[in-house]
């Protein structure tokens, strides 16, 4: 909202003044409002995660001298600074077991969706085959199912093949839920396909006519020349399961051994745990976060060009 | 294939039992007691893998509790894996899958209905049933119980609401009156937080101080029948207008959080309940003042705020083993015993259900249990209550907040017993009409023929059907058995047709009469 | 109405080219409904052909072939193995056999209860020695519906299996009288990464897709006929075909707050306003951001950039979450704007109707520039610079050049994106859930089939139904098809509408 507003003031001003004013000041004026602007907004974009960060370092005590305050409270200033959330974060939690289930989950789901969906969209994008057309199409039509209702039996499906009582749900979890994100993220192929559309197919001409194979077509020349779709698959599918509370919970079915951190830290708000909990969410909060940041900060220019190639060929 | 495994499998375990102990002792009538004479013979000794589902305050304690039982049953070992789940959502995932769900989990009194009609309960044995009876309180007994039968071990007797406020803010004098908490929080810009837009069970309160009722009845199977619910009346009115004072004031807040007393908006008074003192002593240190709910005032009369005297419940996952089903059983008894309830009290001050642990000094001493305990005079005991009425509750206290006039306070109430009555998933208009049912028109008992009041208390079919002599039919009311005439089958004594008349008299009596067409 | 040529067309002014358009769109209407008429009855037409043509195979193949192809019918896999495929043959002849033996143990039981759903649900036996009730299981409906449904898809599997390997014997029989070789299982590896390779690259992904989408789809679309519910669970009560019943109770079940198509109605507008703020607000600010950083003489670009996608980087749930916590009644934002004195009264920023819907496409924007942003700064630096020159040399100011140019280029090239922006909107689950959880409560749609909010999607409204207090499953996926019917009527009409959708050969 605010943006919006100052910037219809941006263009106002401009208009009035630009008949008394050389180009040069009329430039520096406009840049001065769109660097007060984007200050503005990038204040707006960081607070909630500055807070988040001081209140994980809240380390004071309560009015009766001996609790440790642990729930929300109407500052953000940590009154005593400490790392007592961290510590407890990582002794008395099961915090670490569920970070560790969802840094294996998302280091498989990198691998295998990465694998699959490029699978997909270079088959689709670069084979011509009978019944393309109309697998595509089936695609697009099943993914204007909402997927929110066939939770119930991906959970059933999952605990079906797995060992025992529970199969791949529960303590086995983690299995579980990587097969059912790489099964299905053949759909998401669209990308990437659009990202080989814009490859030359002379490119593929050219080797075939050596006598290169279709699979020595795609490892050898295709492949070298798709760096940064190959990241970006890698990116999202790495970043995906450390947001799934919805799914996770369900096929985790609250065991510790199947949990991941979104299921775990989304419980401690629950009206029950939050007076004992929010202080550690926000600690939790702030570990989450950081590496997942880092690894998108630095490979941010290839997630643009992936979303810009995404949608212009849609 | 796995049924039928199972199935021999029970039938040898059987077996085995019957030939291993023929003294027939049965260790759960001394659930915390002496070792049998006979260690090494007892029947269930063997080692049980056990998941149980407790609240996050009681986790550790439970995994100590669990080595007590083992220590005090030689023979048995418990492989446990106790983890914190609150009480709302054990009973949320057990519903969604039985097979995966905890062997052992707590759950508030409002989900019993809901988890016996999931078939997630195991019914308690007739001894243990009668020992459960007998040692924990007569509200907590009834909480669990379904149609005469046992389904789950009472844990807490304290699941129900009180006032913590500040004393600072709230005058001695004043926590008698909610017009004055009210005044004396908007003086000082404080919050008054009480959950009425997010839950029917505080909601309810405003209601029962007016003497309003929705009671609900269940069969065997957890199946609601039917509901008495009297929300939609003249003290229901009045109810709403008392609501209303609070839910449009400045100073209310739709929360149940005792952090709300630290919040950047803090709270002065927050309505909740046993298992929020300990935060509420803390974040107040000495100015945390505990005393049952206010009184409000409507047209000159004073009504005392009503609450829910719930409880807290620990229920056992059905099981195919025997053997299994008897070790579950007797674990769940042990912890919900005096022993283990005391220990609650002591480290979370979690108000007993049993009867000896409540005449405790101690206990007695507790500040928010003599509070519950003042409360408890204006209290409702929560019975059975439909899943849905918890939703369709909720949404009062949005549509008094809304209101500007008592005829907009009626529409809330009239739309909240349009939802009520929505439950039973009968339309009034089918539940109030009569049908024929019988060897009629080439059915057999198995199709209803409608039926249109022609005067009132006169209802004829709509068509007329050739029935031959000897034709049995009834006439029923809602497609239901309750009400039918007549008392015995209708017998058809010459052929023809005709049109199937029932006539009720004043008492509500029907008569059937056939008229040739 | 007149038809242009294109270079009349071209000439006429912007306006009149939308208006034209749009004329055209309507006029087209019939003629439109007529080709699609057409293409489904010549689809009918073609699978009735299909079919024919699949039994007169079945027949003629029988009658022509040779004693191998003869036997196949019986021994899938004896044809191509006498022939020397002996992959090709062993291949089909292990599908046979776990066919055969999956049928006889336990298939053919779940298929036979598949119509009743199952006869006998569980009983409970009490145990007078050990003083316990133990629990005997019987039927599940919910397994026979599960498996039954998974021995379909498999018997689909096997007589399209069997239908390749007589075609497969034809075929070979007929190269063979030819007097050509057919392909040697050494031409059939090379195959697989070469003439085949589509089918190499496809088997996993294929099949992850049938069994972890097709199939549940298939499941919840069923279940929409039964009616699988808390109650009746199909473990402790077993639940039953019910026909169009759930249908029906949608569309005419109750009056006032008991009306279900009424909720339905109204959690849909919400549903589509939502989708068209979230999407457009987005759209445009996101552009507008993008330009401001990218304009020439504006430094730090990369910090600008960096500041913003931090809500892509943070997983949503945290910051979300907070966020939702800091606009409570008692949460930070009010203390802090008390404190300075600006308010009196708290705002209640998520119990009010209109700032809660407020509310959430504002916060959805915090979460949503820094995607347009991204899209649009690769976007904006393709469009050629002359034609900003030459506006310039014209006179335009950066107003009349954002209208004239920026803005057509980007429609232009993100249209379809728009579409699919819009319908992930609609289903936004994360957003709403997290930040409202559908509140606040609508006290005139909360009825019996669970608390519905007026900030309420019908993704969210859904979730409530599945895990509220009566998990009416039937009821969840009846609307579950709604959605679905909704959206593809959505896409189709925007398809339709657009300009012209490229060809994905275009680029190549």
């Amino acid at each position: 909202m605010n943006t919006s507003s100052l910037n219809e003031m941006s263009n106002d001003t401009y208009m009035k003044r630009k008949h008394h004013m050389g180009m040069k000041a009329k430039g520096r004026i406009s840049n001065t409002i769109i660097y007060a602007i984007l200050i503005l907004m990038s204040i707006i974009w960081l607070i909630p995660f500055i807070f988040i960060v001081l209140q994980s370092f809240h380390t004071e005590l309560a009015a009766d001298g001996v609790t440790r305050v642990t729930w929300q409270v109407g500052y953000v200033w940590p009154k005593k600074w400490g790392f007592d959330n961290y510590i407890d974060l990582f002794t008395k939690t099961s915090f670490p077991k569920w970070y560790l289930n969802t840094f294996i989950m998302a280091l498989f789901t990198a691998i295998f969706q990465t694998l699959f969906v490029l699978f997909m969209s270079y088959t689709l994008s670069r084979l011509r085959f009978k019944g393309r057309k109309a697998l595509m199409k089936f695609m697009l039509i099943l993914g204007m199912f909402p997927g929110m209702l066939t939770m119930i039996i991906m959970y059933n499906v999952l605990k079906m093949i797995g060992p025992g009582d529970y199969g791949l749900t529960g303590a086995n979890a983690v299995p579980g839920l990587i097969l059912t994100y790489v099964a299905s993220s053949g759909m998401g192929y669209y990308v990437s396909k659009g990202f080989f559309d814009t490859i030359p197919k002379s490119l593929d001409e050219a080797a075939r006519v050596d006598g290169a194979t279709r699979a020595q077509v795609l490892y050898k020349i295709i492949l070298p020349l798709s760096k940064p779709i190959v990241i970006y698959t890698i990116l999202t599918a790495f970043m995906a399961p450390w947001g799934d509370f919805v799914f996770a919970r369900y096929v985790s079915n609250l065991s510790d051994a199947g949990m991941n951190v979104a299921v775990g830290l989304n419980s401690w708000l629950n009206k029950d745990q939050i007076s004992g909990k929010y202080t550690l969410f926000c600690a939790g909060g702030v570990i989450v976060a950081i590496p997942v940041t880092i690894l998108f900060l630095c490979l941010q220019k290839y997630y643009v060009e992936g979303v810009t190639g995404g949608a212009v060929k849609g | 294939m796995k049924t039928r495994f199972t199935k021999a499998l029970i039938a040898l375990l059987a077996i085995g039992t019957l030939a291993a102990c023929g003294n027939n002792q049965t260790s759960s009538e001394t659930p915390s007691g002496t070792p049998s004479e006979t260690p090494e013979a007892n029947p269930l000794a063997g080692t049980y893998d056990v998941k149980v589902w407790a609240a996050e305050a009681i986790t550790e304690l439970t995994t100590t509790q669990i080595a007590e039982f083992e220590a005090a049953n030689p023979g048995i070992v418990i492989n446990e894996t106790v983890q914190a789940v609150g009480e709302g959502e054990a009973a949320t995932q057990m519903v969604n899958d039985v097979e995966s769900g905890a062997d052992i989990f707590c759950f508030a009194q409002d989900q019993f209905a809901r988890l016996v009609q999931a078939g997630a309960l195991t019914k308690l044995g007739q001894k243990t049933a009668a020992t459960v009876s007998e040692r924990n309180d007569a509200g907590s007994v009834n909480a669990v119980t379904s149609e005469g039968n046992l389904f789950a071990y009472p844990l807490t007797s304290d699941n129900g609401y009180f006032m913590y406020y500040d004393k600072s803010v709230v005058a001695e004098n004043h926590v008698d009156s909610l017009e004055d908490i009210i005044a004396d929080c908007e003086a000082a810009n404080r919050l008054f937080s009480f959950e009425l837009e997010g839950s029917a069970w505080y909601a309810a309160s405003f209601f029962f101080a007016t003497g309003c009722k929705s009671e609900w009845t269940a069969d065997s199977e957890g199946k609601f029948t039917s509901v008495y619910d009297t929300f939609n009346s003249a003290n229901g009115l009045v109810a709403v207008k008392g609501m209303q004072k609070l839910v449009t004031s400045k100073a209310y807040n739709n929360s149940s959080a005792t952090s709300e007393f630290t919040a950047a908006t803090p709270s002065a008074v927050v309505v909740s309940g046993t298992w929020d003192y300990a935060t509420a002593a803390a974040a107040l240190g000495d100015n945390l003042g505990v005393a049952d709910l206010p009184s409000f005032t409507v047209d000159g009369n004073s009504y005392h705020l009503g609450s829910y005297a719930g409880f807290k419940l620990l229920g056992v996952r059905p099981t195919t083993d025997a053997k299994r089903a008897a070790v579950l059983q007797q674990l769940a008894l042990y912890l919900t015993d005096a022993k283990c309830q005391e220990q609650r009290f002591d480290s979370n001050a979690w108000g007993p259900s049993n009867k000896d642990v409540q005449a405790m000094d101690k206990v007695k001493a507790n500040p928010a249990l003599a509070a519950l305990q003042a409360q408890s005079a204006h209290s409702t005991p929560q019975g059975q209550i439909h899943g849905s009425w918890w939703d369709i509750g909720k949404a009062i206290a949005t549509g008094v907040k809304a209101a500007t006039s008592d005829a907009e306070l009626q529409t809330v109430l009239d739309t909240y017993k349009a939802a009520v009555d929505g439950v039973l998933a009968m339309p009034d208009e089918v539940r109030n009409a009569w049908t024929v049912i019988g060897a009629i028109n080439g059915t057999t008992w198995n199709t209803d023929f409608e039926m249109t009041e022609v005067e009132t208390g006169v209802w004829k079919t709509k068509e007329a059907y050739t029935l031959t002599a000897g034709t049995e039919f009834k006439v029923r009311q809602g497609l239901s058995w309750d009400k039918a005439w007549p008392a015995a089958n209708f017998v058809v004594e010459a052929d023809g047709t005709y049109y199937i008349v029932l006539t009720l008299d004043a008492e509500g009596n029907g008569t059937v009469t056939l008229e040739a067409a | 109405m007149r038809k242009y040529s294109d270079l009349e067309y071209l000439k006429l002014p912007k306006h009149k080219r939308l208006l034209y358009k749009i004329a055209v769109f309507f006029t087209s209407i019939p003629t439109k409904i007529k080709n699609f008429g057409l293409k489904v009855y010549n689809y009918i037409k073609k699978i009735v052909l299909g079919i024919k043509d699949f039994f007169v195979n079945i027949v003629m193949t029988f009658i022509k072939g040779d004693y191998k192809t003869k036997i196949s019918y019986v021994i899938m896999g004896f044809g191509n193995i006498t022939r020397g495929q002996i992959i090709r043959g062993v291949f089909f002849f292990v599908f046979e056999a776990i066919f055969i033996f999956y049928m006889i143990t336990t298939g053919g039981k779940w298929l036979s209860l598949l119509p009743s759903l199952g006869l006998q649900g569980p009983e409970e036996v009490y145990d007078e020695t050990l003083d316990t009730f133990v629990t005997v299981y019987h039927d599940n409906s919910f397994k026979i519906l599960l498996y039954g449904v998974l021995t379909l898809f498999f018997v689909i599997a096997f007589i399209y299996t069997w239908y390749i390997n007589i075609k497969q014997n034809r075929i070979a029989e007929q190269i063979l009288a030819t007097g050509k070789k057919i392909k040697s299982d050494k031409d059939d590896l090379h195959s697989m990464v070469d003439d085949q390779f589509h089918k190499t690259l496809l088997a996993l992904p294929i099949t992850g897709i049938v069994i972890f989408t097709v199939f549940p789809m298939v499941f919840m679309i069923l279940v929409a006929f039964t009616n699988y519910s808390a109650e009746f669970n199909g473990f402790s009560k077993l639940f039953t075909w019910v026909g169009w019943e759930n249908f029906n109770k949608l569309f005419t079940f109750g009056t006032g707050v008991n009306s279900l198509s009424a909720t339905f109605g109204e959690v849909l507008t919400w549903t589509l306003i939502w989708a068209f703020f979230a999407t457009f607000s987005n759209y445009f600010l996101g552009m507008l951001v993008a330009i401001m950083i990218n304009k020439k003489g504006i430094r730090f670009k990369k910090l600008w950039r960096t500041v913003l996608v931090m809500t892509i980087a943070i997983p949503q749930f945290i910051s979300l979450l907070y966020v939702s916590k800091m606009f409570s009644k008692s949460g930070l934002v009010n203390g802090m704007l008390q404190s300075l004195g600006w308010i009196d009264t708290a705002i209640p920023f998520w119990e009010n109707k209109t700032l809660a819907r407020v509310m959430v496409i504002v916060i959805n924007i915090w979460i949503g520039i820094p995607y347009l942003m991204l899209i649009a700064s690769g976007i904006l630096m393709n469009i050629p610079q002359d034609l900003y020159e030459s506006a310039k040399i014209d006179g335009a100011n950066a107003f009349k050049q954002y209208t004239k140019i920026t803005l057509p280029y980007m429609l232009f090239v993100t249209g379809p994106y728009l579409l699919t922006s819009f319908i992930s909107n609609m289903n936004n689950f994360n957003v709403i859930y997290l930040l409202t959880t559908g509140n606040p409560t609508n006290p005139n749609a909360t009825s019996s089939a669970g608390s519905v909010g007026f900030t309420d999607l019908l993704v969210t409204w859904l979730f409530k139904i599945t895990t509220g207090a009566e998990s009416q499953y039937y009821l969840a996926s009846v609307i579950g098809i709604m959605i679905f019917i909704v959206v593809s009527v959505i896409s189709l009409i925007v398809y339709s509408l657009m300009p012209s959708t490229r060809n994905e050969e275009d680029f190549q």
